[in-house]
């Protein structure tokens, strides 16, 4: 994980370079694998080596980047293996139109399937993928006069230019490190960067503005593509498919062979699956006591979760690690919040949230006003952080309406609202724990429709997200991991994310809580700096003296109900505001 | 009617089976939010103790079956220290991959020591079943929906008006505040472990006179069972049991009326639909998790 | 990364290729090297030590004998964990060692199947125990059949039935995997041929809990007779007992499994009276009550079909070597396809051009646990 976190900030030239190197140890490898004479049995071992690392490089997309299970990819490798084995043998189609047929057709399986249960995540998709796995299983054993049923597809030809054995090994090789490639890069493009933002933190990364659920169905997908990919390969490769070989048994393979290597990395996903295949054939010399081997493997995979947490890349690839030095940042931060929808940023009108029979939001009206610092509090329970919820798209509206900037975005999910210039902290602090605070910042200058970003290059967005850092005093830390920071420069991090975005309204739920003073006072400096920009800022807080010296404005809630509006100084000495504290205090 | 009234006693026998084994899985899923792939091996080391103590070394079948229960707890407190508990900080995968790894060690070292045959192992009643009015009672099908309905009563009781059950409960539901009213949280996964690995035991131990002892034995039913616990909605011992029942049912008559050969894909039909339609299961469980 | 996946490749290559050639450097001709690819872990690993017992017994008489062209033979065994990729890779190990003449493949039609690519390539006599028909003919010419195939088992079942049973409305239950398709195929088109009627033909699927609905459909469609090709002996003996319980009495002639040793005791009494094609049966023969004798001295208990064809295909193995009088590849193919009245366990051989070697079935009947010899049907093609 954390080898191609610190890539990211790595200079163009050494890019190029590892590139280089790149290329020409891959060329090697296939040089090799087309000269070297190898045995039936190393052919095998290698052919199943390769073809199996592509449909691992799957899942170390789809579990490894967006931290989705899927207990399924022997299906979609069947399905790559059949439409080549089926393509090839019955319709006599070209090997090269079967190849794709049968991506195309995981593709769509894995995005349907994805689509389906993609919003339940975590066991309920490890159940579906399991059903679906099943049911293909059954469906290849049973639908005989399709399948050729348990008796498989014999047979099978290879692409004419790829004949030979080893020529066609040379194939998958070169493929492999074609696909490796990609995968490797994948964690560093905008859609990378989204599937680890969900992993780590759904939340976060839907109000950073990620289409969390899209994000999953198409890491979903491209895991099911890559599976495709390497079964139909496999099916050219040793000529002969069966459904016992893409039974859920190959699947948990599978799985153990990404999390073993290190499931972050098409390093971890090549040794994983090098070593699961090897280990069993090791062990054969303990045949004579049946079972012994495999009770071995079994102890090994218990062993390595846990001692070796990240995989054995992961393991190994901390002693190489060594943390970039920060660039430096470069002009000052900028901010240019919209300014379309008139003298109210945010207005709501009888907004409401009931839970069952409680009424947490009761019909309150919120009106912000552009380029002020508004500020909602209330005694604990009355509805302050549900009525943020409910503003950032976390929860529905039961009934009532919200409008941005002049626009009505109470039915928008919380992404789009994202979209629509809102821009949030959390009260418990929610950043991307396995990034930089780099990364983190960057994901937040990545909002879609933020205009102070052109084209979207790396280049514009890692100077907007220095800047940003600079802002909150954090520059000179970019590139270290966000769990490296102490709880104040984390919400800090936080702060510097949503600025980032060039929102055109800020909201803080309880930025002061669990601060020492020292950091109250530099929080309230910084509040002060960035309303300087004449971004509209809506806070929560419990902490009176900084709620009375940064804000201008003052909406009290108790019960769910607007009990105060208005100025500052004068709300607060209201007396029924008083009544709510002292009552609750 | 016969024949309707048949299928149906078969497919509760048998769904009665898998609300065993699911029981097992909520338990475990309950109180560590973790799925253990080893549970229908349980099962299996049961039943191969049974076969050990009953038939091979021929003591009584009932002080077998004690001495199967106790190793099963031994299993199941050696699982917890060695499979979960050094990875309970951990998110879901690595220990689900944990257990995956305990399964194969657990079938392949039993296949090591006691070799590949598979046992017969004769069930509590000499009678093999009744037979009333055309229908045909199987003795240990009956034993086991007996067992399963005392369970569903113990478990009621043993939740919900014991300390040790409620405490159980507290643990389940909220770890830390568990622990700050005091009550020794790894202690109680620790009892967890066990009592679920009892209840995997129990479950081998009476199906295996009707579906023999082999080293495959568990891992088919566990599947099914897994089935189950979702159609119950995760985490509900009511959902499990009826969850399981259900499918025994659906499997029985779809195999009748539908298609023999594609028996095994009504379960997951059935799942998928329900994951797709009514995610919550039977019960309803929270799915939503929100700031 | 790619350094990484270099080491990889190397060291994989090394650390398999490694064991290999000290090996081969070790016992360079010392011995006749036969390679066996059997199951000894997965659902099958039981009927891999039966296997292989059959065959060491075989290679013990061949050595006492004086061996093969003047050498001791030897076994070379690897695990086929009773899956087909796990028999790909079992076989292909084995073939990657030059000095391993010939093979035993698997009692497992798919595995053969499986197999088939490489063994083309190897170009070696691989015997074999699958009874898939279709096995000898797809011009593999170096598959060679140590039992009689489906296609005779089902024309026997249908001919004992409606001749000697006097029975013309049939049930037929298969599993559905390679085996119990083409054997369910092949006893539709025996009964087919000879004018009986096929009241029910069902399939189902291998490790199945419960066979009820299966059972019901039996007694519903009226069929005076059944007829069965099960692949696993759980599922027979599940199948059996809930057959009983539920009633069903009509005769019941089945594949050779049924009178398979671990089928008998899991079924127990619910398999008495039942009928049983049996490629091996111990009193059909001179030559099988002798293996029957060798095999208990050996294992205590009594062999059966998974035993015997190992045992045969050593034996005529070692015949056709010493025939050819060198292990050469084709001259051994050539005596193979010569063996003409050999006496196995299995019965008499006759190789045809196919590879066949056996053309008739045993029928055995299961009276009160034991086996006893009915009658043998041969087919001249």
């Amino acid at each position: 994980m954390s080898a191609q976190s610190t890539s990211s900030a790595a200079p163009a030239r050494g890019n190029a370079l590892a590139l280089a190197a790149y290329v020409a140890l891959a060329l090697v490898a296939i040089f090799l694998a087309a000269t070297l004479k190898f045995d039936g049995y190393i052919l095998n071992i290698l052919m199943q080596a390769a073809t199996y690392t592509l449909a691992v490089f799957g899942l170390s997309v789809v579990l490894g980047l967006c931290g989705q299970i899927n207990l399924a990819q022997a299906a979609f490798f069947g399905i790559g293996a059949y439409a080549v084995g089926l393509g090839t043998t019955d319709a006599h189609m070209p090997f090269w139109l079967c190849l794709g047929l049968g991506m195309l057709v995981s593709l769509i399986a894995g995005a349907a399937l994805g689509a389906s249960t993609l919003r339940l995540g975590g066991h309920y998709l490890a159940m579906v993928t399991i059903s679906f796995q099943q049911i293909l299983t059954l469906v290849m054993i049973n639908a005989i006069s399709f399948t050729h049923g348990p008796d498989g597809v014999r047979d099978i030809p290879r692409p004419q230019l790829f004949s030979g054995q080893q020529s066609y090994l040379a194939f998958c090789v070169a493929v492999l490190a074609v696909v490796g490639y990609l995968v490797w890069r994948l964690a560093d493009t905008r859609l990378g960067r989204a599937m680890r933002a969900v992993r780590d933190n759904e939340l976060a990364a839907g109000v950073a503005g990620i289409d969390v659920y899209r994000t999953k169905v198409t890491a979903f997908a491209l895991c099911a593509l890559l599976g495709g990919l390497g079964g139909g390969l496999f099916a050219g490769g040793f000529a002969y498919v069966s459904p016992d070989q893409f039974s859920f048994a190959e699947s948990v393979v599978f799985l153990t062979m990404s999390l073993l290597g290190g499931v972050a990395s098409p390093i971890g996903s090549a040794i994983g699956t090098g070593l699961l295949i090897l280990i069993p054939e090791w062990l054969r010399f303990l045949k004579s006591v049946p079972g012994l081997y495999l009770a071995i493997y079994g102890l090994a995979v218990i062993l390595i979760v846990a001692f070796m947490p990240d995989g054995i890349w992961g393991f190994v690839s901390k002693f190489f690690d060594r943390e970039r030095p920060a660039p430096a940042p470069g002009a000052p931060l900028t901010l240019a919040p919209d300014d379309s929808g008139g003298a109210n940023v945010l207005v709501t009108d009888k907004l409401s949230k009931h839970f069952g029979g409680l009424k947490a939001v009761d019909e309150v009206d919120i009106a912000v006003a552009r380029g002020k610092v508004h500020a909602l509090i209330g005694p604990n329970g009355s509805g302050k952080t549900t009525t943020l919820n409910v503003l950032s798209g976390l929860y529905s509206a039961t009934s009532g309406s919200v409008s941005l900037d002049g626009r009505d975005i109470t039915r928008l999910p919380a992404h789009k609202r994202t979209e629509a210039g809102l821009g949030r902290t959390f009260q418990n602090i929610r950043l991307f724990r396995t990034m930089t605070a780099l990364e983190n910042v960057v994901i937040g200058a990545e909002r879609p429709g933020n205009k102070l970003i052109e084209g979207s290059s790396r280049a514009a967005l890692e100077a907007r997200a220095m800047a940003a850092l600079d802002f909150v005093g954090l520059a000179s830390r970019a590139n270290e991991l966000v769990t490296a920071f102490s709880y104040g420069h984390q919400r800090l991090i936080e702060i510097a994310r949503a600025l980032a975005a060039n929102p055109t309204l800020l909201l803080l739920d309880e930025p002061a809580a669990g601060l020492n003073s020292t950091e109250k006072q530099s929080l309230h400096n910084l509040l002060e700096r960035i309303a300087a920009f004449g971004l509209t800022i809506l806070i929560i807080d419990h902490d009176m003296t900084l709620v009375s010296n940064a804000a201008s404005h003052i909406t009290v809630l108790n019960f769910g109900r607007r009990i105060a509006d208005g100025e500052s100084m004068a709300v607060l000495r209201h007396p029924d505001v008083v009544t709510a504290y002292l009552g609750a205090e | 009617m016969d024949f309707v009234l048949q299928l149906l006693f078969q497919g509760v026998g048998i769904g009665a089976v898998y609300a065993l084994v699911a029981l097992g899985f909520v338990l475990i899923f309950r109180a560590t939010n973790v799925v253990n792939f080893a549970q229908g091996e349980f099962s299996m080391v049961a039943a191969y103790l049974m076969v050990v103590f009953a038939v091979d070394l021929g003591w009584p079948y009932w002080l077998s079956f004690l001495i199967a229960l106790g190793g099963m707890a031994v299993l199941g407190a050696v699982f917890n220290l060695g499979v979960y508990y050094p990875l309970r900080h951990r998110t879901y995968l690595p220990v689900i991959i944990s257990t995956i790894g305990a399964s194969i060690l657990l079938a392949n070292s039993t296949l090591a020591l006691y070799g590949p045959q598979p046992q017969v192992l004769q069930g509590w009643f000499d009678t093999p079943g009744f037979d009333v009015g055309g229908v045909f009672l199987d003795s240990q099908y009956l034993l086991i929906i007996g067992v399963t309905i005392a369970l569903v009563i113990f478990n009621y009781w043993f939740f919900e008006h014991t300390l040790l059950g409620k405490k159980l409960q507290a643990t389940s539901q909220d770890k830390e505040m568990a622990s700050l009213l005091g009550i020794s949280v790894s202690t109680m996964i620790m009892i967890t472990f066990v009592y679920s690995a009892l209840l995997g035991g129990l479950a081998g131990i009476l199906v295996a006179p009707i579906l023999f002892v082999s080293i495959q034995m568990g891992g088919t039913i566990a599947l099914k069972a897994f089935a189950a616990t979702i159609i119950g909605g995760f985490g509900d011992v009511a959902g499990a049991i009826i969850g399981g029942l259900a499918l025994g049912i659906i499997e029985t008559f779809g195999a009748a009326y539908v298609s023999v050969p594609y028996k095994d894909g009504f379960a997951f039909l059935v799942l998928v639909a329900f994951l797709v339609f009514r995610p919550q299961g039977i019960f309803g469980e929270r799915v939503a998790e929100k700031a | 990364m790619t350094f990484t996946r270099r080491q990889i490749s190397a060291g994989l290559a090394a650390g398999i290729a490694m064991p290999a050639i000290l090996r081969s450097a070790h016992a360079q001709g010392a011995t006749i090297k036969v390679g066996m690819v059997l199951p000894v872990t997965g659902p099958a690993a039981e009927a891999g030590r039966y296997a292989l017992t059959g065959a060491k017994i075989a290679l013990d008489q061949v050595n006492k004998a004086g061996g093969v062209l003047g050498k001791q033979m030897e076994i070379v065994t690897e695990d086929d964990q009773t899956t087909n990729p796990g028999a790909v890779l079992a076989f292909s190990k084995l073939a990657s060692q030059p000095d391993i003449v010939a093979f035993l493949g698997s009692i497992r039609s798919t595995q053969n199947h499986a197999m088939a690519q490489d063994i083309l390539k190897t170009a070696k006599p691989v015997m074999f125990g699958g009874t898939d028909p279709k096995l000898t003919h797809m011009d593999n010419p170096w598959l060679f059949r140590c039992r009689p195939n489906d296609s005779y088992s089902g024309r026997v079942i249908a001919e004992f039935g409606i001749k000697t049973l006097g029975k013309k409305k049939w049930a037929i239950v298969h599993s559905t995997d390679a085996f119990g398709t083409a054997g369910g195929k092949a006893l539709a088109d025996a009964l087919g041929a000879s004018g009986a009627t096929v009241a029910l033909d069902q399939g189902y699927a291998n490790q199945s809990q419960d066979f009820t609905p299966v059972v019901l459909a039996i007694k519903q469609s009226g069929a005076d007779i059944l007829g069965s090709y099960f692949t696993f002996e759980n599922d027979l003996g599940i199948f059996a007992r809930q057959l009983r319980q539920l009633g069903v009495t009509i005769p019941y002639v089945g594949s050779p499994s049924i009178v398979n040793v671990t089928a008998m005791k899991l079924a127990g009494p619910a398999l008495y009276g039942t009928y049983g094609v049996a490629d091996y049966a111990e009193d059909s023969s001179e030559g099988s009550k002798a293996f029957g004798k060798a095999y208990r001295e050996v294992a205590k208990v009594a062999p059966d079909n998974q035993a015997s064809w190992p045992f045969d295909a050593i034996h005529i193995l070692a015949k056709a070597m010493n025939a050819a009088k060198t292990t050469d590849a084709k001259a051994v193919r050539e005596a193979i396809l010569a063996i003409k009245g050999h006496a196995g366990a299995e019965g008499e051989y006759n190789f045809d051009a196919n590879g066949d070697g056996l053309h008739g079935y045993n029928i055995v009947k299961n009276e009160k646990g034991s086996i006893v010899f009915d009658k043998h049907i041969e087919f001249k093609s």
